[in-house]
């Protein structure tokens, strides 16, 4: 009887295996309804064609922002390019501070990248044209491609509609 | 372009930015009519299609209708910028200035990037592309080898790191380490080809690289090129006792290579005299120079003697010496050769020719810079030279495509058309152009040399052919290949003169306007006076009188930091003449307060002419007070005036009285117009 009590004892022991736990598993909140999409306001807020149609009028209203072949069948690579998109985004809107009217459309021929962007006519053009040859050099030197950067200057921001 | 997505109400605005990207100052272009029929519908009238309909008519091509648009889309776009600017009317150049401006700031924009890639070489070295590209990995800049040895100079030397190189040379000779020769002669070439000065001075606001080969594409790089051409030696001067000849003296042993270095370095650094005695040295030491150092001996020629005789002589001692030393000359060494004898005057002119000959019987095909210096020698200076020489050149030049083999090739071009226009020959000039156009020889014309080459032969255009040719060739050049100087402006207005068809001057000043030339005194006279010179139709006056108007807005103060042009009396006499002509009194009389300001009196020519319009006008007040002023001047016109106001005008009584109350002396204000300070022309 003391033998059992001893043995019922170590039991609970090897029975708690500590891997068989229930967890909760939580990921960042991802509102596919509010993607890309601007909220309506009073009527004033200017609203680029870009901007005012939503995601699902991609390849119907809208083209694509950024064109490559990576989501080919067989092509590999879609996610380095994906990368490549975020950082050129980024950069473009820190070297054209203010100055980008739209999104810019990422083109990729073979080897070479060719950045086509809106911009508005704040700075003189010299300046322009400094920004475009720095900004053509460092981005060949850093993806190791060509890079051409097409520019195109409007007075302001092309509405589509006020919202 | 399937990117590029423009808002439907937007079409209209995107077409006439396209527009405005087609029609710089106002002239038409001629593309052909299949871009515009669907597209005319609905811009030119969208008031029409809302009140009726008008269904354009069907139109009829011809066969050939495609491979004509096709045809002309292959040619070169007489519309558009060089290919290194943007397609964008905000961006694109309007004038020579602005050009230059865009071309440099690019530049300048990627040496920033270029620099940033320098200094910190951590962020670009990954090397994912597959082949790897080394041209776009960052240049190692910090040497490897550490502490004082041969093979740290060595490295220093092979960086360009001049400062380095030389402490650490001075370093290992205190050290008592024996550098070997090649390594000091290395260390020598370094020094003497830098002229001991750092090679990218970072002080230096504009890089002046040196001019690179044509035979490079020069539409995308365009170096920064020197605006003057100093007669000086670029770069540094050779100063006294540098770090070069410092070390050739501490040499324990000197090979020929050493003294070659230090011969070239001296050349090209401008001291000629010590490069000479240099020479002298190897001979005495018995060595054998090279060829380039016996073609820096021969450029120095001419800084070394001054009668021409004793140059050639000297010229051909040097050439005497390269035969005994067995030294094959090359193409450099004849361009020497015809280079010293740019500065040997009627020498010169006998001993290139043999110089040419000889190179044919060496069988070298003598480059763009030999023909340069031939005609330079034969055309130099104000007397005409009535040689044949250019037709000859010419007729060679244009039988094939050249390469760049000597930095003076450049300059070809330029000289040839130079020498075309002072000898006013328009064949030749077209014969030339023919010759440009044959194979690689536009490359040997950059943006500024190419700007100065075509602004030379549309002055010869100008003056020597027909205006119907000159207009042509005006509207395809300019501004897509050069951009008009003041000089070929006032050309073409002469040439618009001498062919009476004033009526293209509107169309000029819009260019005028663009080019940014709006503020030149010389060239707003001319205009104005050519505009005022005679009576014309109607509509060419009402556009002669809003060129006025824009002349005028030029002298008055348009915006902040613009000082206003002064008033010239001629100037203002002929905006006051362009005015009464075309009708428009109330300009024309605030003009006319104008010339008090300035202390001018109009001429009578201007007086009689603000008398006609108030006359069409029907407005006797105005007459009157043109009386009133010209009596307060003092002006025995004065009366003349009265006389005509009385008779062409119907004057109510209470004008009559004015009239008669202008007091008028004749005498008294003679003596008044003469010791006032009046512009009569």
């Amino acid at each position: 009887m003391a033998a059992a009590a001893r043995a019922l004892r170590v039991l609970p022991r090897a029975l708690h295996v500590p891997s068989a736990t229930r967890q909760l598993h939580t990921s960042p909140v991802c509102l596919k309804a509010r993607a890309a999409r601007v909220r309506a306001g009073k009527g004033d807020k200017l609203v680029t064609y870009e901007q005012a149609h939503a995601p699902h009028h991609i390849g119907h209203r809208k083209g694509w922002l950024s064109l490559h072949t990576g989501n080919l069948c067989g092509e590999a690579g879609a996610a380095a390019r994906a990368l490549e998109d975020a950082f050129l985004r980024r950069f473009l809107a820190g070297t054209f501070p203010g100055l980008l009217l739209d999104e810019p459309v990422l083109k990729r021929r073979g080897n070479l990248l060719v950045l086509c962007a809106l911009l508005a006519r704040a700075l003189p053009p010299h300046k322009l044209y400094f920004l475009q040859g720095y900004a053509e050099t460092l981005l060949g030197h850093f993806y190791k491609c060509p890079v051409r950067l097409e520019l195109q200057t409007l007075p302001a921001r092309l509405p589509y509609k006020f919202i | 372009m399937a990117a590029r997505r423009v808002g439907a109400g937007c079409w209209q605005r995107a077409l006439w930015l396209g527009r405005r990207c087609r029609l710089p100052g106002g002239r038409e272009s001629y593309r052909s009519s299949s871009s515009s029929p669907a597209l005319g519908k609905t811009v030119d009238n969208p008031q029409v299609t809302q009140e009726e309909i008008v269904l354009p008519r069907r139109k009829t091509w011809d066969k050939l209708a495609v491979l004509q648009t096709l045809a002309a889309t292959v040619n070169r776009d007489p519309t558009a910028a060089h290919y290194m600017f943007q397609d964008d009317p905000f961006l694109m150049p309007r004038n020579a200035a602005n050009s230059r401006l865009y071309s440099l700031s690019k530049e300048s924009g990627r040496n920033a990037a270029k620099y940033i890639i320098k200094n910190f070489p951590q962020y670009f070295d990954k090397t994912f592309a597959e082949p790897n590209v080394p041209s776009l990995m960052p240049q190692p800049i910090t040497p490897q080898a550490e502490g004082v040895s041969e093979e740290a100079l060595q490295e220093r030397v092979h960086l360009r790191m001049v400062k380095e190189s030389v402490d650490m040379f001075d370093q290992l000779l205190q050290a008592g380490t024996p550098v070997s020769l090649e390594t000091t002669n290395s260390l020598l070439d370094l020094l003497c080809f830098y002229g001991d000065g750092e090679p990218t001075p970072e002080k230096e606001q504009e890089e002046k690289e040196d001019l690179e080969e044509p035979g490079v594409d020069a539409s995308e790089q365009k170096a920064p090129k020197r605006q003057f051409r100093r007669g000086a030696q670029p770069g540094p001067r050779w100063r006294e006792n540098n770090h070069a000849e410092r070390i050739f003296k501490i040499m324990p042993e000197r090979n020929a290579h050493s003294y070659c270095t230090m011969i070239r370095g001296m050349v090209k650094h401008g001291a000629y005299s010590k490069a000479y005695d240099m020479y002298i040295d190897l001979l005495n030491e018995r060595h054998k120079a090279d060829v380039h150092t016996f073609n820096a001996l021969i450029r120095a020629v001419p800084y070394l003697k001054d009668k021409f005789v004793e140059r050639w002589e000297l010229a051909k001692d040097l050439l005497t010496h390269m035969a005994q030393q067995k030294v094959q000359p090359t193409l450099l060494t004849f361009n020497s050769v015809l280079k010293s004898l740019r500065r040997c005057g009627g020498v010169g002119r006998t001993m290139s020719l043999f110089v040419l000959k000889e190179m044919e019987a060496l069988d070298i095909e003598p480059s763009l810079a030999s023909y340069d210096h031939l005609l330079s020698v034969y055309y130099r200076g104000v007397e005409a030279q009535s040689s044949d020489i250019i037709s000859e050149v010419l007729n060679e030049v244009e039988k094939r495509s050249f390469t760049a083999q000597d930095p003076d090739d450049a300059n070809f071009f330029n000289t040839a058309m130079q020498v075309c226009c002072d000898l006013k020959d328009i064949k030749l000039a077209y014969q030339l152009n023919r010759a440009l156009e044959k194979g690689d020889n536009w490359k040997f014309l950059d943006v500024d040399r190419s700007n100065g080459y075509w602004s030379k032969f549309f002055s010869l255009l100008c003056m020597m052919e027909q205006i119907e040719v000159v207009l042509k060739w005006y509207k395809e050049m300019s501004p897509s290949v050069f951009y008009p100087s003041p000089r070929n402006i006032l050309d073409l207005l002469q040439a618009l003169d001498a062919a009476n068809q004033l009526e293209v001057i509107p169309s000029v000043w819009e260019d005028v306007k663009q080019l940014g030339f709006s503020r030149r005194q010389d060239l707003l006279e001319e205009f104005l006076s050519l505009m005022s010179r005679e009576q014309h139709p109607s509509e060419v006056q009402l556009a002669f009188a809003k060129c006025a108007d824009e002349i005028k807005g030029v002298h008055e103060a348009a915006g902040p930091g613009q000082v206003p042009l002064e008033w010239t009396g001629s100037a203002l006499g002929h905006v006051v003449v362009l005015f009464s002509r075309a009708g428009r009194s109330q300009d024309a009389w605030n003009m006319m307060e104008h010339f008090q300001k300035i202390n001018r009196i109009p001429t009578d020519k201007v007086m009689d002419e603000f008398l006609s319009c108030a006359k069409q006008n029907n407005c006797p007040d105005e007459a009157i007070k043109m009386v009133k002023l010209a009596a307060s001047l003092g002006l025995p016109l004065s009366q003349r005036l009265k006389s005509r106001t009385e008779e062409e005008f119907e004057l109510s009584e209470t004008q009559k009285k004015a009239l008669e109350s202008i007091r008028w002396d004749g005498d008294s204000s003679d003596s008044d117009s003469d010791s006032s300070d009046s512009d009569r022309e």
